[in-house]
């Protein structure tokens, strides 16, 4: 009853491209989510943990701490632990993409191969289950 | 002394263009997403002129990335982490979807592509986007190097044994006795060539080479007898581990 929380789901990106940020700030926004930042790995973190976020856009080439470490740690925390993460990395080895998979990520997207409206497409679906 | 000289030379340029390479890559996202936005058209409709304005530049950004591409796999293939993914592969129907996306290009450069379409599908043993890579690679380049006047490529899928023949004819400017020798390593084009397609990189046939080779195929050319070139490669048609000396020996040893 008291509860006030938004139904808007809110969606934290943490990236440090200031034009992908803006990007998807811009689509996700229009999409009807709630959309927040963070530009490190560390700063991303601490927004995880405090903000309680509905889904996670995570970068893996990060400052301060990178992406696989950052969600190592949200695997770990009790209050984050069954968050949904998606990867959305440049880097597309086969290696990459297993070592993210298998650390916990419910799906990993290559930054050069997928188009904005699928990778939105990715975030309804993970928060729809 | 020399020869340490020149390959210590030679990995730090190739580590120059991986590092290059990589950095492109984000801001190449970045701005295939912000035309994918203008182009849906849901900030406000756009007039004609901004539409294709927009196409125009969509289609140079995809110029930039596929060179991005090709020099990631070239410091790839140098590294030798280059891999592949094979799978069996109905390789008629991608010649067929690769000719067709050529169609409109074809057309307006006077040049006929003849597909020798065989009457069953040709499977292979082989990456399916880097095949098609290579298969591109092939059509563009007699499409590209096309004498003046109407041009005629033949394309031709055979089966022999175990392995599958592909072939692609043209009627073009040919390659000299001299250029022969180089034109599978990597930057390298003829004088002519620069000549009639100024922005190509040189580096088609060497990832194409390193395609085939790591499939466990073969390319060459030919020139033809009396006008153009004919590039050949082969590519395994079913996954096939060869067996051991041993074993074999023991097989023929009971036959
Ligand atoms: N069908 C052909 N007829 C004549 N010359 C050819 C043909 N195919 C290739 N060549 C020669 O081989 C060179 C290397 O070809 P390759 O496909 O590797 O590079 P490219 O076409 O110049 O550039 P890109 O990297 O954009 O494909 C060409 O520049 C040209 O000199
Ligand atoms: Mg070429």
């Amino acid at each position: 009853m008291s509860e006030k929380r938004k139904r808007r789901p809110k969606i934290l990106m943490i990236e440090d491209n200031i034009f992908l940020r803006k990007l998807y700030r811009d689509k996700l926004t229009r999409a009807g989510f709630d959309f927040i930042e963070a530009t490190n790995g560390i700063e991303g973190l601490n927004k995880a943990f405090s903000e309680n976020p509905d889904l996670v856009i995570l970068d893996l080439i990060l400052p301060r701490k990178n992406g696989f470490d950052v969600l190592d740690e949200i695997r770990k925390n009790k209050k984050t632990k069954n968050i949904p993460v998606i990867i959305l990395s440049n880097l597309g080895q086969e290696m990459d993409i297993k070592e993210g998979l298998a650390r916990g990520a419910q799906e990993y997207l290559v930054k050069t191969d997928i188009r904005l409206s699928d990778a939105v497409e990715k975030v309804k679906k993970w928060l729809k289950k | 002394m020399d020869r340490k000289q020149t390959k210590r030379k030679k990995a730090k340029f190739s580590d120059v263009i991986s590092i290059v390479a990589h950095q492109l890559k984000t801001p190449i996202s970045v701005l295939y997403g912000y035309l994918e936005v203008l182009a849906s058209e849901e900030l406000g409709k756009l007039n004609k002129k901004q539409k294709e304005y927009l196409l125009d530049a969509r289609k140079n950004v995809e110029v930039i990335s596929n060179i991005v591409k090709d020099l990631l796999d070239v410091s790839k293939i140098e590294e030798g982490k280059y891999k592949l993914n094979p799978q069996q592969v109905n390789l008629v129907k991608i010649c067929e979807e690769v000719i067709a996306s050529f169609a409109s290009w074809a057309r307006a450069s006077n040049c006929e592509i003849v597909f020798k379409k065989p009457s069953v599908d040709v499977k292979a043993y082989v990456d399916p986007s880097k095949i098609r890579y290579v298969i591109e690679n092939l059509i563009s380049n007699a499409i590209t190097y096309k004498s003046l006047g109407p041009a005629r490529v033949e394309i031709g899928i055979t089966k022999k044994g175990n392995n599958i023949l592909f072939s692609c004819k043209d009627n073009g400017i040919g390659i000299s006795k001299t250029d022969a020798a180089k034109i599978f390593s990597k930057f390298y084009r003829s004088e002519e060539a620069v000549i009639l397609n100024p922005s190509g990189t040189g580096l088609g046939l060497y990832i194409s080479k390193a395609i085939v080779e790591l499939s466990g195929g073969k390319i060459w050319f030919r020139r033809n007898r009396d006008k153009g070139t004919t590039f050949y490669f082969t590519v395994p048609a079913t996954h096939y581990v060869r067996k051991k000396k041993a074993k074999t020996k023991n097989i023929d040893d009971r036959g």
